[in-house]
């Protein structure tokens, strides 16, 4: 497991700012210009990496880059001018003002999706501009600011040499912590989000706060980068931090990579150096940020970085000979339930929802006893998706009740669900593809509050005994399906059943009294179908976990369940003992449609 | 009253370009669900279209009111057919980033192409304007009214009635479906591409003398017709037009009744008011189920 957080560590944390010092210091010999450029390039990197939160892991089309960046500009060079501080202590001020216009954009916007959000912040854009130039007293307006001379620990913005090493520093720390949260826990739920929104959600991931929170922090370090920029430019004019900048900072990400920290610093170094070298390219700068943007799009979305990982030979080849591993649970499927406890693990009561004056769940009563293997059958519309969701919390009922051991659940949303005790699976499966396996189980131990993944963060890369408890929790259950030898690779590579498997992984890791499991092995091979029901036979039987399991395969609900209900036009017509259930005629006429069975019974 | 009224004809001249604009954005969205942030581009392209047949090339108008639709037409048709074709399975994230940085392309090249600043065309009618009683009506301002929206209501009976309308609805309302009945998407989508790009280029030869022609155009022109999209409700074709005839009257009410400052922020402020609290707009399509 030290392998997780030296990987973090050098990755995202230690060798970018190492590059960018190092830069900073082959630069001290160079011109005054190159000088000056190399500090462009260096901050050209911090937005790059700033960008890839909130473009490559949460998703946004951020077009308020320029804004946010003029924040942070015109904040210190005014805080400067107007107060009296100091330049050192504006750049906290610069940080946190960010922090509050990316939450002040963010928490109206985040209800929107894709194209809204994108106008959102093209919105936020132009009314920075337009406030700056309007409020010409104290920004200058469209004449331009000057920005006072800076001197920080006796090194003064005009001496180029100096300064650019004092930028350097600034970026490598604050690239250092950007790569603390994308590395770790915090950029990993991002992306569980973008690869799963609905798992992540029902592993108590709070959509909306994790976007905001993305939006902030991103902020925050477009803030600080305006601010870092501003003494080096000297005057500040309204217009370059106009939507032109936002548009081509918005290729940053995407031409270098919009997957990990790297993508950000190749891809603003790169974007920023090309027109200095290439002075022809110059005046074209936004031309062909454009083309290079579109054809990314359309070739390889993995950008720069992404073409470079798919022609370097692949370092971690061995992964794809480790074929799980079945463990053997023994072959007795659980003849008898597991210890029942007196409570009711599930109680339905009256339940109903319809749609449009459909009625998919018709006034439906359910037990299931704690500690059993409940199964649901029934034929396509008979309601059991519908009330399978009602009772994981994703489409509350219009009436009725639900209680999970005890507690009135009403209509709380389906992310507070693991609080008590309860976990799913996914019938189209949900894992996070771009995650590992076994952050794909850390996730399912549900403490995935934005504060706890920001804490998280930092604990992991700091190897906390926290840290190192949660990764041997998730190694524990990987371990119990079987796929310990999979851990480092990412849920995406894994075959259909592994990957069912691992959803189940996830599902147990947080030690849950209630797993709510949504045909768990359609689509998988009849031989991985038996392994299956073992498995979780065996969990029932190992740690009492109660099931209620929706399946069509009548087999392997009939091998598995203690007892079943079975669904047909919204209601529930049988349930009890499996093999007396099924051999009922009401069920054999709905679900097998025999007309015949009053004369063969 | 007269003055009243004189506002109302200026915000109804400008609110018919915003609602051709918003047509054609609308257009290509309910056709291909993809929202297309380079329709600006298409419709400052346009203008650059009336300027180079009026001014450059002395063509009559009628051959240019032909001719710059149809070009900028086939060019978005050409932008799907040779980029959005090869995305199919992208999801609406990266179409989005490709329109954005389709757009900024356009008017780069602009802005390589005509070194100079704002470029003036003429307008179209220039006789005697009619007086009605107080009102005074210039020809060009009846021509804009009448002409941007009969121009977008036979946009919208293309797309409603005509067969290649029928196939676009189809398609965004059962991909699969419409391509198993035999519809083929990289036609209809094509064909989509290029009735919204032959909207946007008429918007842009409408816009043209009234504000002037610059590459600053394509973002002038996109954030109204997004604003009147959604205020129509983002899929719905009247609802594009009357969104644009509203948003018109109130920029044209509010520019000459506040301050100077509120004016170039007022478009910005309205899209935020309406995506914060009638983000469906005014008239709503039915929201397919969330599963």
């Amino acid at each position: 497991m030290s392998k997780l957080f030296q990987s973090v560590l050098l990755g995202s944390v230690i060798l970018p700012a190492l590059l960018i010092v190092a830069g900073g210091m082959l630069g001290l010999g160079a011109s005054s210009f190159a000088q000056y450029l190399a500090t462009q390039i260096v901050i050209a990197c911090l937005v790059g990496v700033a960008l890839v939160m909130i473009v490559g892991y949460a998703r946004v089309i951020m077009l308020a880059t320029g804004a946010m960046m003029a924040i942070g500009a015109y904040g210190s060079a005014m805080l400067m001018l107007h107060l009296g501080v100091p330049y050192l202590l504006t750049l906290p001020i610069c940080i946190l003002s960010g922090l509050v216009a990316g939450f002040v954009l963010a928490v109206p916007s985040t209800r929107f999706k894709g194209h809204h959000l994108a106008m959102a912040t093209i919105v936020f854009q132009f009314l920075v501009v337009i406030g700056i130039r309007e409020a010409g007293d104290w920004t200058g307006g469209a004449l331009g600011l000057r920005v006072p001379n800076v001197d920080v620990f006796g090194i003064s913005a005009y001496q180029d040499g100096p300064w650019m090493f004092f930028v350097a520093i600034a970026c490598a720390l604050a690239i250092g912590s950007l790569g603390v949260l994308l590395g770790a826990r915090f950029g990993k739920t991002l992306k569980a989000i973008s690869d799963a929104e609905v798992a992540a959600d029902a592993y108590g991931v709070d959509l909306v706060r994790f976007k905001i929170a993305a939006f902030a922090i991103s902020s925050a370090y477009l803030a600080l980068a305006g601010a870092l920029l501003a003494p080096g430019v000297r005057v500040l004019d309204p217009e370059s931090f106009g939507i032109h900048l936002s548009i081509v900072t918005l290729g940053y990400p995407i031409v270098g990579g919009m997957g990990s920290l790297w993508g950000g610093i190749i891809g603003g170094g790169v974007l920023r150096t090309l027109p200095e070298a290439l002075r022809f390219l110059g005046q074209y700068q936004e031309l062909w940020i454009a083309l290079l943007a579109i054809a990314v799009m359309m070739i390889n979305p993995g950008g720069i970085l992404g073409i470079a990982r798919s022609v370097l030979p692949a370092s971690r080849q061995q992964a794809k000979d480790v074929v799980s591993a079945a463990p053997v649970h023994g072959a007795q499927p659980a003849a008898s339930p597991a210890p029942a406890s007196a409570e009711d693990a599930i109680r339905v009561t009256a339940g109903v929802k319809a749609y449009d004056g459909l009625v998919a769940v018709d006034h439906v009563d359910l037990v299931v006893k704690a500690g059993e293997i409940h199964g649901l059958i029934g034929p396509n519309g008979a309601g059991k998706t519908t009330l399978f969701n009602a009772i994981s919390g994703f489409t509350p009922f219009d009436s009725g009740t639900i209680a999970l051991f005890g507690r009135q659940v009403g209509n709380e949303p389906s992310r507070t669900r693991i609080k008590h005790s309860v976990t799913r699976t996914f019938q189209h499966v949900a894992v996070f593809g771009q995650l590992s396996c076994l952050d794909n189980v850390i996730i399912g131990l549900g403490r995935n509050g934005v504060t706890d993944a920001l804490a998280a963060s930092v604990g992991e890369v700091a190897g906390t005994a926290g840290a190192r408890d949660a990764a041997r929790k998730a190694l524990d259950a990987l371990r119990e399906v079987g796929l310990e030898n999979l851990a480092y690779e990412p849920a995406r590579r894994l075959s259909l059943g592994n990957q069912r498997r691992l959803e189940i992984a996830r599902a147990i890791v947080s030690r849950p009294r209630l797993i709510l499991l949504d045909e768990p092995v359609s689509g998988v091979a009849r031989e991985e179908e038996h392994r299956i029901a073992e498995l979780l036979a065996h969990l029932n039987r190992q740690h009492g976990i109660t099931m209620l399991l929706i399946e069509h395969n009548i087999a392997f609900v009939r091998r598995l369940a203690h007892s079943m209900s079975v669904m047909a036009a919204g209601r529930i017509i049988a349930s009890g003992d499996p093999e007396q259930t099924i051999a009922r005629p009401e069920v054999r006429r709905q679900y097998f449609g025999e007309a015949h069975v009053e004369h063969s019974a | 009253m007269t003055q009243f009224l004189l506002l109302s004809l200026g915000g109804l001249r400008i609110g018919a370009i915003y609602a051709l604009a918003a047509i054609g954005l609308v257009v290509i969205h309910k056709a291909t669900r993809a929202v297309n942030f380079a329709h600006g581009a298409f419709i400052m392209l346009g203008a650059y279209g009336g300027f180079l047949g009026v001014e450059r090339w002395g063509l009559p108008y009628w051959q240019v009111y032909i001719l710059v639709p149809l070009g900028v037409g086939l060019l978005a048709a050409a932008f799907e057919y040779l980029v959005l074709r090869r995305m199919r399975t992208a999801d609406a994230f990266s179409l989005v980033i490709v329109t954005v940085f389709a757009g900024t392309l356009g008017s780069e090249a602009i802005r390589i192409v005509f070194e100079s600043e704002t470029l003036a065309v003429a307008p179209v009618l220039s006789g005697r304007p009619i007086i009605l009683g107080p009102l005074i009506l210039t020809l060009e301002t009846l021509w804009i009214i009448a002409g941007a929206i009969v121009c977008g209501l036979a946009g919208i009976y293309v797309f409603s009635r005509a067969g290649m309308g029928r196939a676009m609805r189809a398609m965004s309302a059962n991909l699969r479906g419409a391509q198993l009945c035999g519809y083929s998407v990289d036609v209809v989508y094509a064909q989509a591409w290029f009735l919204g790009g032959l909207l946007a280029g008429l918007a842009g030869l409408f816009a043209a003398p009234r504000l002037g022609v610059s590459p600053e155009l394509a973002i002038a022109t996109i954030v109204p017709a997004f604003v009147a999209a959604i205020i129509g409700g983002f899929d719905s074709l009247k609802g594009a037009v009357l969104g644009g005839l509203i948003l018109g009257l109130l920029e044209t009410y509010t520019a000459a009744f506040l301050p100077p400052a509120f004016k170039n922020a007022f478009t910005f402020l309205l899209l935020l008011v309406v995506l914060l609290f009638m983000p469906d707009g005014l008239f709503p399509e039915r929201k397919a189920r969330r599963v």
